[in-house]
């Protein structure tokens, strides 16, 4: 194995508003060896791919090709130095077929200025052969599962004759069986020689198929391992920045207070595989874990936008089998969603028109004339703009001219116009400043001491502790772990996050 | 060269506030301050013909019926539909309710609101094939409009409906209560319900919200599906009006007499929603699209222009109304 770098980054560094997403890290990849790329969310794995990808620009440093110093300011760029990317979310054009996907984009030779197919089809069955492509090149994309996408993915980058494979979370939707042929695959890659970057949250995967791995930790590179000094306890230990406290499944606290909400074996494969879980009365219960953990997709089962496919809910003792939101609604709980601008609020109407719509029934004059009192909805939203403290000069004005942290009000104040049982909040802090976020704390501690009890899902591990009196991580679909009271710690809480395998034993 | 710069600096900053006032201010009222052009020119052109009390009520009248079809079609563009069947609803409808009068014998009231009905059952039957079958609603409108012209030519042979319409029936359009013409009664009638269906109610909320945003609205508690099915009832029902009293003016029920309420209700709706508000699609805007269109071939017939100048006007306006909406959007986004 060659020891000199095929491509090295020096310095880069990001920052996006007041967050310094990467601050100044180096990387080294060198041909021929699979490169484990971890850390926690937010840590700035993300950033660093867009910045090879040529999506966004550095604020500093620089990236180095063979020795030589490369700008990379397009994604064209990119893959004219032989950079491919396989990201998260596969982006094949549905109405093409499998050879069209592969070669979309890439130059074809052509005949009397038609493509020609054929032998286009004769160069990309190599490929297709030593991907292991059983499906035929023209089949729909559409007809594919995941892992199929994968590798039609994975065909399009080496169709462009790529020296660097930057896969990202490859096995995030993959089974087991898939996952094995995938990780062949990454291996046959290497040994041809070419570099590959493979990103993951799942150890195991890392310590199983790379030669190298990097961590990083708020937007530094924290650790570099090869070898026999490659242990998964000193990832975690480097992704987590300290030692995993002692007990860590300790809960059996007991709580008195009376359980308003339980979920019992809730499923919605493949996200969601058994959840399991108390709410009490007046609590702040926090849901943490990896992004693509099932947390989402647990909260939207409750509030009745998916239906379980199987497993149980009560509500206040009695079976709760919500159908719709508007069941859920009406059985007393709310949702505010993790997208506030495209699921949670209408931007261009105004905070009075935003803050009514889930209490429109209750604004109109008579429950049979639907004519609405609009000097209520007025005062009404008047009253929870002020309680909130969201600044904006009216309610009459757009939600959507109002700050991320003010527009977060919003999408929590809609809810507070009606009697709520649980209120459920997916991110309610992404992307709103410090002071907004200790104010979004605030409003929810000021709901559970008036009786409400609330769900705060959070992929940062920071805001958990201090705002929850309980914690449930999950991991991959399950319950790994359950905090209380002192024992909700940053560390806790990531060290239960990266706890799938242990859970899988168990399981 | 310091001059230079000087002048780059000012044609930068003429430039940076034409961008930032004019055009925005354009996106908004452009729309009223063409209409009060178009009335300024017309009065110096044709000074004995065009801004007399008469013409004026003439005008109104002549944009009646196009300004409740278009009101309805607000409604469903309000949703975020488009609906191209309701000129072929208006056209089939005004032959049924002649028909259902002249042939079957129902009585006037019985025959408008049996037909009332079927408009807005057109309409619900768009709303199933958009929201339960997700058939975009400009393939399926198109579609259901021209089934609907096949049952026209079906039930009707192709010729108008003349003889033996009743009186009163003729009277509902031609009639005059204090001097204004029915039709401008009906209208007024018309577009203040529908203003308060979609400004003071539940269900004019719902079809803000679902056409603002359907996700947001549906972790709202809003039924999406129903409220889109809603607004194509109504937009149903407004062309199925519009039929009724053109059948009415006409004194028959023709074939094709309303298709063309398509287009001049697409370019009164677009026109609107750059009216007072930033592209987005509300009723008084639609009002006010309606009456340039309205003042447009007025001032076109008062001059005895050729007819195939309509149709440039027509086609045009279209255009300028399409852009200046979405101009209106993009400064609103910005």
């Amino acid at each position: 194995m060659p020891e000199t770098a095929f491509i090295e980054a020096r310095g880069l560094a990001k920052h996006f508003g007041g967050v310094q997403a990467l601050a100044g890290v180096d990387i080294d990849i060198r041909a021929g060896e699979v490169h484990g790329l971890v850390g926690a969310n937010g840590a700035g794995k993300s950033t660093l791919i867009k910045i090879l990808a040529g999506l966004q620009k550095p604020d500093a440093g620089r990236i180095l090709i063979d020795g030589q110093p490369v700008e990379i300011e397009t994604p064209q760029q990119a893959t004219a130095l032989r950079l491919g990317f396989v990201h998260q979310e596969l982006h094949l054009v549905p109405q093409l077929n499998v050879l069209e996907n592969i070669t979309l984009g890439a130059p074809k030779p052509t005949r009397l200025g038609m493509v020609d197919w054929r032998r286009v089809r004769a160069e990309v069955q190599p490929i297709a052969d030593k991907l292991g492509i059983a499906f035929p090149l023209d089949a729909a994309v559409t007809r594919l599962s995941t892992a199929e996408k994968w590798l039609v993915s994975i065909g399009r980058a080496l169709v462009r004759k790529c020296r660097l494979m930057v896969m990202d979370e490859p096995t995030a939707s993959l089974s087991e069986a898939e996952s094995q042929r995938l990780f062949q695959i990454v291996r046959d890659l290497a040994a041809d020689g070419i570099a590959v970057l493979y990103v993951s949250h799942r150890l195991d995967e890392i310590l199983d198929l790379c030669d190298r791995v990097t961590a990083f930790r708020d937007g530094n590179r924290v650790l570099e391992l090869e070898g026999e000094a490659l242990t998964r306890q000193a990832l975690v230990r480097a992704i987590v920045g300290g030692d995993a406290p002692e007990a860590l499944i300790a809960s059996d606290a007991p709580l008195s207070r009376e359980v308003v909400f339980r979920a019992e074996g809730l499923r919605r494969l493949p996200m969601v595989k058994r959840v399991s879980f108390d709410l009490h009365r007046g609590e702040v219960l926090g849901l943490a874990g990896l992004v693509g953990a099932g947390r989402s997709e647990t909260a939207r089962m409750i509030f009745g936008a998916d239906r379980p496919q199987g497993g149980a809910m009560t509500l206040e003792g009695k079976p709760f089998r919500p159908r719709s939101p508007v069941d859920a609604m009406e059985a007393g709980l709310g949702l505010v969603p993790e997208e506030r601008r495209t699921e949670g609020l209408i931007l261009e109407k105004s905070l009075a028109f935003n803050i009514g719509l889930t209490n429109l029934a209750a604004l109109q004059v008579s429950p049979l004339l639907p004519l609405l009192r609009m000097g209520k909805r007025t005062t009404q939203a008047e009253a929870l703009v002020r309680r909130l403290l969201v600044k904006t000069p009216s309610t009459a004005i757009p939600v959507g001219r109002l700050s991320g942290g003010n527009q977060q009000k919003v999408a929590i104040a809609k809810w507070l116009a009606r009697s709520l049982k649980i209120l459920i909040l997916d991110e309610p802090s992404r992307g709103v400043d410090v002071g907004a976020r200790a104010e979004i704390h605030r409003i929810i501690r000021d709901l559970t001491a008036e009786g409400l009890s609330t769900i705060v899902i959070s992929s940062d591990a920071e805001e958990l502790p201090g705002l929850c009196d309980r914690v449930l991580v999950m991991c991959e679909g399950v319950i790994a772990g359950e905090l209380v009271g002192r024992g909700i710690t940053r560390e806790a809480i990531l060290h239960a996050s990266y706890a799938h395998a242990e859970v899988q034993k168990s399981a | 060269m310091a001059e230079n710069i000087k002048a780059g600096h000012e044609t930068a900053r003429a430039q940076f506030s034409l961008r930032l006032t004019v055009l925005p201010f354009l996106a908004k009222y452009g729309t009223i301050i063409g209409l009060a052009i178009m009335i300024a020119i017309f009065s110096f052109i044709a000074p004995v013909a065009f801004p007399t009390v008469s013409n004026f009520v003439n005008v109104l009248n002549q944009a009646s019926l196009g300004m409740i079809i278009a009101g309805g079609l607000t409604v469903a563009v309000i949703v975020g539909e488009l609906d191209l069947s309701i000129g072929f609803s208006a056209s089939f409808l005004g032959v049924l309710v002649t028909g259902l009068m002249v042939w079957v014998g129902l009585p006037v009231p019985v025959a408008i609101i049996a037909v009332l009905l079927v408009g807005a059952f057109i309409g619900f039957i768009n709303g199933i094939i958009v929201t339960k079958i997700g058939v975009n609603s400009v393939i399926a409108t198109l579609g259901t409009g021209t089934i609907i012209v096949g049952l026209n030519f079906a039930y009707s042979s192709g010729a108008p409906i003349a003889m033996g319409v009743p009186d009163a029936f003729v009277d509902i359009a031609l009639g005059r209560l204090w001097g204004v013409p029915h039709n401008v009664l009906t209208m007024v009638l018309v577009i203040a319900v529908l203003w308060v269906v979609v400004e003071r109610t539940s269900i004019g909320q719902s079809i803000q919200a679902v056409g603002g945003n359907p996700v947001a609205s549906r972790l709202s508690g809003i039924p999406v599906d129903r409220v889109k099915i809603i607004a194509f009832m109504i937009c149903g029902a407004c062309a199925a009006l519009t039929g009724i009293l053109l059948a009415s003016s006409l004194g028959s029920g023709t074939t094709s007499a309303a298709d063309g309420y398509l287009l001049s209700a697409f370019a009164a709706v677009f026109l609107g929603s750059a009216t007072l508000r930033d592209g987005e699609f509300h009723i008084l805007g639609t009002v006010f699209g309606a009456l340039i269109i309205a003042v447009g071939f007025n001032g076109l017939a008062i001059f005895g222009a050729p007819t195939f100048y309509q149709y440039v006007f027509q086609g045009a306006i279209l255009i300028v109304a399409v852009g200046l909406s979405s101009l209106g959007r993009l400064y609103a986004a910005s």
